[in-house]
């Protein structure tokens, strides 16, 4: 397997003086994988994410995302490396009000210029595959919490990405509406071959991927890998973990 | 009752705290506030002020129009208050909605509001007089070297303390009506309200198709029959009668506006998203609904803009048409600097004498005397000039009857009136006359079915009579109205069989040069010398005289121009401002999905011109039909129609446009400053050429 994403010894300070969000966080990701990240409010997995998709830049440290140096980038350059190569799903949502769904799927695609025929197709493709084919025309003020995180997702993926980033996408979420997405997140993984780094409170969401970094305190501080396992047995191990690193703090 | 005092200090700390957390948000509120105030003192203060009104006022027309216009003015300060007030409410809404939820009661943040509003209104009230008492000073400044009234600065206070208390006291009822409007509203509105307020826009879109298409023909239609005035005596504007007419598009054009705003544009919009090849683009995806969206929540705001642009743009060009046109008239009116008729027992040397007194050392000053001889005409189809029955300039007023028929000079003395007065390209113009030719001098431009150059006439005159044809019409008459209608220029030898041993009908003496321009010492001594004949004309003196006269009209109409444009632009600022606010998330994911800067800042850009546009390019449409109207419905034609005469419609324009730009330039500033606050380096070109530049450094 190829190594895509190489992160050497990141460390990002807000503001001088305050204690590092992240410190010295190394870590190699290959194509295909499926990265849960887990960890305590605070401890820095936004900062981490942000960091990781150009737009934020570290303080120390470089990113290479295909041997791409993201601190070589201009702000242009950025932009259009995130156009081309990143998808971003977020807890808030983040659609565009004023668009309908159709719209706010299809507005990555217009960005790299593709012709509407065919953006027409994979948008009616995709969202059928997403569960929200009959949603196409309505706006994101009149979708469901689960329905709106579904756009957000088909958006995301909808130009293949290399590296799909989710902070905490299942957050806001009931529990039959956080399976379906996580089922679409499985199966673009599988199917697309997009890597995805996904930031979760859950242990069950973060079941779903293949390996798992613990943060605490702006450090990466157990990592977990599921190997061969059930998705059910990586659902308990998860939560061991979880409840010895818990003890651990009383 | 201790506790009482407390929440007051507290109402007034927070209103305090709050204003001063979003300083640059609400200091364009408090700064249009001041500047309102500041037109509304200066001109309480002009019309309170009997040194000037007793100079430029004389029969108490200044007067009847300072009050007509201080009721708009009041209403239009009333609106403006009670608009920007009602728009920031609405933005905070949510943090009121928050009071309320810990547990404020709704008359402690009514508290709040009027404290606000009060510190505001005071603010405001202070800055408005200063900067209000300075204007007026400006303002008397220019219309007394403009007018030549003599006032000595020492004369004038500096506040007029009956125009403060005026103010105060209008300042005060303001505050009163936004207290009243504040409290309407917060009683009106739940808390469940007040906390959701902002996302109850989102409600699904309809478009209508009817009103749609009314909107869009009842503005046509609105047009064409503005167009149609072209048409002259076929048009319905003179069968239908001027008044009905002018009535009917009006009520096509205003409706077709509000329609056209509320419902056409935007089903426009939404239509044109189904051309799939220009809609999918990374643009228009993102402008055209966030368009479609904001021309729907503000529909009300855009054509309230719309319609005062309108009205303004009107207003403002009619004036300067009712100016304008009339001194460009005076060229016609009164050709020479000064022109009268020589009577019985007058001397020329007298006239020399006095324009060598008047003007002395004036090497340019010509006095050019004219021998009219009237001869008369039984032909058919005689033009309107000839039997054109009374002076149309009657100076004092009355009418001064004269004889039909054609007053004719020679080629050679029309040729020298024209070079005096300064009209080189016209007299290069008419070549020789020979024979039996001759140039009928028009009063109005020719509107005949069959033109008349060309025509044959017969006049008769004492020494017998001679058939003569007409070369060709002119304007470029060279003695005034006042003195002869019905001119004919003919040739020199027509001429002498013409006047051979008779004595002149009519003699006019013809005075021009630099010197006796604006020389109102030499008019004043003339027309003493004439008795104040009525034959009397004068170029500059006109001219001088029409500016006096529309000076007024001009100073009063101006304090509600300048109070729409800053009312105008300050709701274009805010609107935008926090549209901008309210998008600021949506840019942050474009930013995300890969959206270069210098693209979002195109978008933002693109989306304020819209909303800038709309105003603008609609009233001038309105303003351009409704000029023309007047124009052709209600002004005198005497200067031909050429496209000259619309310069002062197109300064106005200009001006306007100039306005709407520096407007939309700072709007765009300071909306690329709301979404990237940080952002120093970048800073958000309003017309957008470095963009790609910017960015990379
Ligand atoms: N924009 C910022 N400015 C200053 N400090 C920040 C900023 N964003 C995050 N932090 C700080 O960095 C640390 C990590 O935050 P974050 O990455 O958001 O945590 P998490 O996503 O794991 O909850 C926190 O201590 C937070 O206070
Ligand atoms: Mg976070």
């Amino acid at each position: 397997m190829r190594t895509i994403l190489k992160v050497n010894e990141v460390t990002k300070i807000y503001t001088k003086g305050q204690k590092p969000s992240l410190h010295k966080v190394s870590f190699e990701a290959e194509a295909g994988e499926f990265i849960g990240i887990m960890g305590a409010s605070g401890s820095g997995k936004t900062t981490l994410l942000n960091v990781l998709s150009t737009i934020d830049r570290p303080t120390e440290g470089n990113v290479l995302i295909d041997d791409v140096n993201l601190e070589k980038l201009s702000d242009s350059e950025a932009a259009d490396f995130r156009r081309d190569h990143l998808g971003f799903i977020f807890q808030e949502y983040f659609l565009l009000d004023s668009l309908t769904v159709r719209e706010n799927i299809s507005v990555p695609l217009t960005l790299q210029k593709i012709p509407p025929k065919k953006i027409e197709y994979m948008v009616r493709s995709l969202a059928e595959r997403f569960g929200i084919a009959s949603q196409l025309d309505k706006y994101p003020g009149e979708l469901s919490g689960g329905q709106r995180q579904r756009v957000s997702a088909a958006r995301a993926v909808i130009k293949k990405p290399g590296i799909l980033f989710a902070d905490e996408p299942t957050g806001a979420l009931d529990s039959a509406s956080a399976t379906e997405l996580l089922k679409a997140l499985y199966e673009a993984n599988r199917d697309l071959r997009t890597m995805i780094l996904m930031v979760t409170h859950d242990p069950y969401a973060a079941s779903y991927a293949n390996r798992i970094l613990i943060f605490r305190d702006g450090r990466i501080v157990e990592e977990l890998r599921r190997n061969r396992d059930e998705r059910q047995k990586f659902y308990e191990r998860i939560i061991e973990k979880v409840a010895e690193m818990d003890t651990g703090r009383n | 009752m201790k506790r009482e005092m407390n929440y007051e200090m507290n109402a007034f700390y927070i209103a305090y705290r709050n204003l001063k957390k979003n300083v640059s948000f609400y200091l364009l509120y408090f700064v249009s506030a001041a500047f309102v105030i500041a037109v509304f003192f200066s001109f309480t203060s002009f019309s309170k002020s009997r040194i000037i009104l007793d100079k430029i006022s004389s029969d108490g027309r200044v007067e009847t129009m300072c009050s007509t216009i201080s009721v708009f003015l009041m209403a239009f300060v009333i609106f403006y208050m009670a608009y920007s007030n009602r728009f920031f409410l609405r933005r905070r809404t949510k943090e009121l909605g928050i009071y309320a939820l810990l547990g404020y009661r709704k008359a402690d943040i009514l508290k709040l509001l009027i404290s606000e509003n009060i510190y505001i209104c005071c603010l405001a009230f202070l800055f408005g007089i200063l900067m209000g008492a300075l204007a007026y000073r400006g303002i008397v400044c220019l219309i007394n070297g403009l007018l030549r009234l003599g006032i000595r600065q020492s004369e004038l206070s500096f506040l007029d303390p009956s125009a403060v208390a005026q103010t105060a006291v209008f300042v005060a009822a303001v505050l009163v009506i936004l207290v009243i409007s504040n409290g309407r509203f917060l009683w009106r509105s739940s808390l469940m309200d007040l906390v959701r307020f902002e996302k109850s826009a989102e409600k699904k879109m309809k478009f209508h198709k009817l009103p749609a298409a009314a909107g869009f023909l009842m503005i046509l239609s609105g047009y064409g029959l503005s167009l149609d005035i072209l048409r002259g005596s076929r048009s319905v504007w003179i069968r239908a009668g001027f008044y009905q007419t002018g009535l009917l598009t009006l009520f096509l054009v205003t409706a077709g506006t509000v329609l056209f705003i509320a419902f056409f544009l935007p089903y426009v919009m939404e239509r044109s998203k189904r051309h799939k090849k220009s809609f999918y683009t990374d643009m228009k995806i993102v402008t055209t609904p966030g368009f479609i969206y904001r021309i729907r929540s503000n529909s009300r705001t855009l054509i309230m803009l719309t319609l005062l642009s309108a009205a303004v743009l009107t207003v403002s060009s009619v004036m300067a048409l009712t100016l304008y046109y009339p001194i460009a008239a005076v060229s016609r009116v009164a050709p020479s600097e000064i022109e009268f008729r020589i009577g019985d027992g007058m001397r020329e040397e007298d006239i020399i004498d006095l324009a060598e007194r008047y003007a002395p050392d004036a090497a340019d000053t010509e006095i050019t005397i004219t021998d009219l001889y009237r001869v008369t005409s039984d032909s058919d189809h005689l033009p309107v000039e000839y039997s054109l029955g009374s002076s149309m300039n009657g100076a004092q007023g009355e009418e001064i009857l004269r004889e039909a028929g054609f007053e004719c000079i020679s080629y050679s003395q029309y040729r020298r009136l024209l070079e005096e007065q300064g009209k080189n390209k016209a007299a290069d113009r008419y070549a020789p006359l020979s024979g039996n030719e001759c140039i009928l001098l028009k009063y109005q431009p020719d509107e005949q079915e069959e033109p008349e150059a060309g025509r044959q006439y017969v006049l008769d005159f004492a020494n017998g009579s001679a058939e003569v044809t007409v070369k060709e019409l002119s304007l470029d008459n060279v003695i005034s109205f006042a003195n002869s209608v019905g001119t004919l220029v003919v040739s020199d030898e027509l001429y002498s069989a013409i006047s051979r041993g008779q004595t002149p009908d009519v003699r006019v003496a013809s005075l021009n040069g630099s010197a006796l321009k604006d020389n109102e010492a030499l008019y004043q001594a003339l027309s003493d010398y004439l008795d104040g004949s009525p034959y009397l004309q004068g170029h500059s003196h006109r001219i001088n005289e029409l500016i006096y006269m529309n000076s007024s009209t001009f100073l009063l109409i101006g304090f509600l121009v300048i109070l729409f444009f800053i009312a105008a632009g300050s709701i274009l600022y805010f609107n935008n401002r926090s549209a901008a606010e309210d998008s600021k998330a949506d840019y942050e994911i474009l930013e995300k999905i890969g959206y270069r800067r210098s693209k979002i800042r195109k978008i933002i850009r693109r989306q304020i011109r819209a909303f800038f546009a709309i105003p603008f390019l609609l009233g001038l449409a309105d303003c351009i039909f409704a000029s023309m109207v007047y124009k052709a419905g209600l002004m005198q034609n005497l200067l031909g129609s050429s496209w000259s005469q619309y310069v002062p419609v197109g300064i106005a324009v200009l001006l306007t446009a100039l306005i709407y730009f520096v407007y939309y330039i700072l709007t765009v500033k300071s909306c690329c400053a709301t979404v990237w606050p940080l952002d120093r380096t970048m800073n958000c070109s309003a017309i957008g050429q470095n963009d790609e530049l910017s960015t990379r450094i």
